[in-house]
């Protein structure tokens, strides 16, 4: 482990910096939103020397308003973090993908790939996301022990996202693989691939990173390759090889940045969702017991999970006009960091937020963003959940969390990296 | 005065939160888009849908003035 960075101590309300992984490790953010939210709603960070300064908005309003703006709060000069203050050589590109694209051409590209995220789509792939949860099931039943995180929750999502792009099986670990470098980066766990001194180090992160989307990107320019000598019309990435906007084909710089969020935005968040899920339901025997006994509470109950865990801790806007929001000002140029986490635990929107309820209603949580940007998998993810918790419950009733989860040091990723399970073999 | 409500069909991913919020005014149909089923809003509804303007994710939802 490395020591506490200096800049990870600076002065902030009550000596709270969100720019510190470890803070969202040791799981102790919600106190530090809940403090947040009461003394310092719209509080600058003032960054570090490597850092740039952001404004921190942890009020469920601020961060919608901020979401129904796009226009005005833009995501194209970073969503992740409040960016370098100066970016490294070679690693400003022309391609981008729609996460990280404004109006109007935002819209266009996304209605490309929408029609395979449609509640139709979702529906129609429910029985083939059965299948694979079984399978993946399968592989556990005859023991009475697991490591949840790497052969159940990471498996799903890795599964539904691999297929509907086309990938061969053969191909999968090397995408969960990346997926870990990519939105890991800063987790020593993850990167193996630094010269040993670098691990644990900022470096070491921005090296794991680079690195993994160097070989994510030359992984799917290869796909790309094969597509074009063997079409193909099932899959995203076919579907993406043939689209245009305004008239234009996509480039292929455009099409492996897609295919690239598609994997990222696609693994990581469910896996976790499901991760924190399980915890959840652990920790709260009687809501599990009601979910036991009534297997229809399973819709609000995924719900209940998603505000729960918020897989996501937060998404980066930056402003191009001077704006006020609750009486402060934010200036053009400015980062602003929307803390999900803490939307969904607003005392002024949730009653009782600091209890898990898997009947809450209404349940208007954020974690999936809002408006412009809303979660294109968001259908998917929750099948996923769902169809998750509805074959585990029923096939393992008594699993449960052995030991401490361990946390992925990242104030990103609300990730869990291992958890410890055990559970009655299936005979 | 009468309003009428309207869904940007450039935007709407059929996530229905309108139906479940005003199952009176909204409707699901076959092409995956929400399609409003009356052209003024009777003024009891208006509630209902002013909040299934807010909760829509996709932001589709607007009042015609
Ligand atoms: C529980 C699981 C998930 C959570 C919590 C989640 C969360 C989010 C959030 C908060 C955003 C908004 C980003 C922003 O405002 O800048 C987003 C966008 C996105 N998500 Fe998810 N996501 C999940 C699962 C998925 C899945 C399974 C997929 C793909 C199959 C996916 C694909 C995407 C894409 C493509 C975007 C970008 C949409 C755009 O910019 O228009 N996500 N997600
Ligand atoms: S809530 Fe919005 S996106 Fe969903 S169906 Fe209604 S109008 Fe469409």
């Amino acid at each position: 482990m490395a020591p506490i960075s200096p800049e990870a101590l600076s002065a902030l309300p009550s000596g709270i910096n969100l720019l510190e992984g470890r803070l969202f490790q040791a799981n102790q953010m919600h106190e530090a939103f809940r403090v947040l939210r009461a003394e310092a709603p719209v509080h600058w960070n003032p960054g570090t020397d490597r850092f740039n300064g952001f404004w921190s908005l942890v009020k469920y309003e601020d961060i919608l308003h901020v979401s129904k703006h796009p226009e005005i709060f833009i995501s194209s000069k970073g969503i992740g973090g409040s960016g370098l203050r100066e970016t490294p050589p070679g690693q400003s590109g022309g391609s981008s993908s729609i996460i990280t694209m404004d109006p109007p051409r935002h819209v266009k590209m996304r209605r490309l790939v929408n029609k395979g995220f449609t509640p139709r789509a979702v529906l129609q792939l429910e029985p083939k996301i059965r299948e694979i949860t079984n399978t993946i099931l399968n592989r556990i039943a005859h023991r009475d022990s697991c490591d949840f995180v790497l052969e159940v929750s990471s498996q799903l999502p890795l599964a539904v996202i691999c297929g509907m792009m086309g990938l061969e099986e053969e191909h999968w670990p090397l995408m969960f693989d990346l997926t870990n470098q990519i939105l890991g980066s800063g987790d020593a766990e993850y990167q193996a691939r630094v010269a040993p001194d670098k691990v644990g180090t900022f470096e070491g992160a921005t090296l794991t990173a680079a690195d993994g989307n160097r070989r994510m990107n030359g992984f799917f320019r290869e796909i790309l390759e094969g597509r074009r000598i063997h079409p193909r019309d099932d899959d995203m990435v076919s579907i993406l090889l043939e689209s245009e906007v305004d008239g234009e084909r996509l480039t292929e710089g455009d099409i492996v940045a897609f295919c690239n969020l598609l994997v990222v935005a696609g693994n990581e968040t469910t896996r976790n969702a499901i991760s924190g899920g399980l915890i959840a339901l652990c920790e709260h025997a009687e809501e599990r017991a009601r979910l036991q006994d009534q297997p229809d509470l399973m819709p609000t109950a995924v719900e209940e999970i998603l505000r729960w865990t918020s897989p996501l801790h937060h998404m980066t806007r930056e402003a191009t006009e001077d704006q006020v929001i609750r009486g402060t000002e934010i200036k053009a140029g400015e980062k602003v960091m929307m803390w999900y986490p803490s939307a969904n635990r607003d005392e002024d929107i949730f009653d009782d937020p600091y209890h898990f309820d898997i009947t809450r209603d209404p349940n208007d949580h954020l974690a999936f963003g809002f408006g412009e940007h809303f979660c294109l998998g968001a259908g998917f993810a929750r099948a996923e959940v769902r169809i998750m918790f509805e074959e585990l419950l029923r096939r393992f009733p008594d699993i449960r969390v052995t030991g401490e989860p361990e946390r992925l040091r990242s104030n990103f990723i609300n990730g869990v990296k291992h958890l410890p399970v055990t559970f009655t073999p299936e005979r | 005065m009468a309003r009428q409500v309207e869904v940007d069909h450039n935007r709407c991913e059929g996530h229905g939160k309108c139906v479940l919020a005003a199952p009176e005014v909204f409707e699901h149909r076959e092409d995956d888009l929400s399609h409003v089923l009356v052209d003024d809003v009777p003024e009891a509804l208006v509630t209902k849908v002013d909040r299934a303007i807010r909760v829509c994710p996709r932001q589709a939802i607007a009042w015609r003035d």
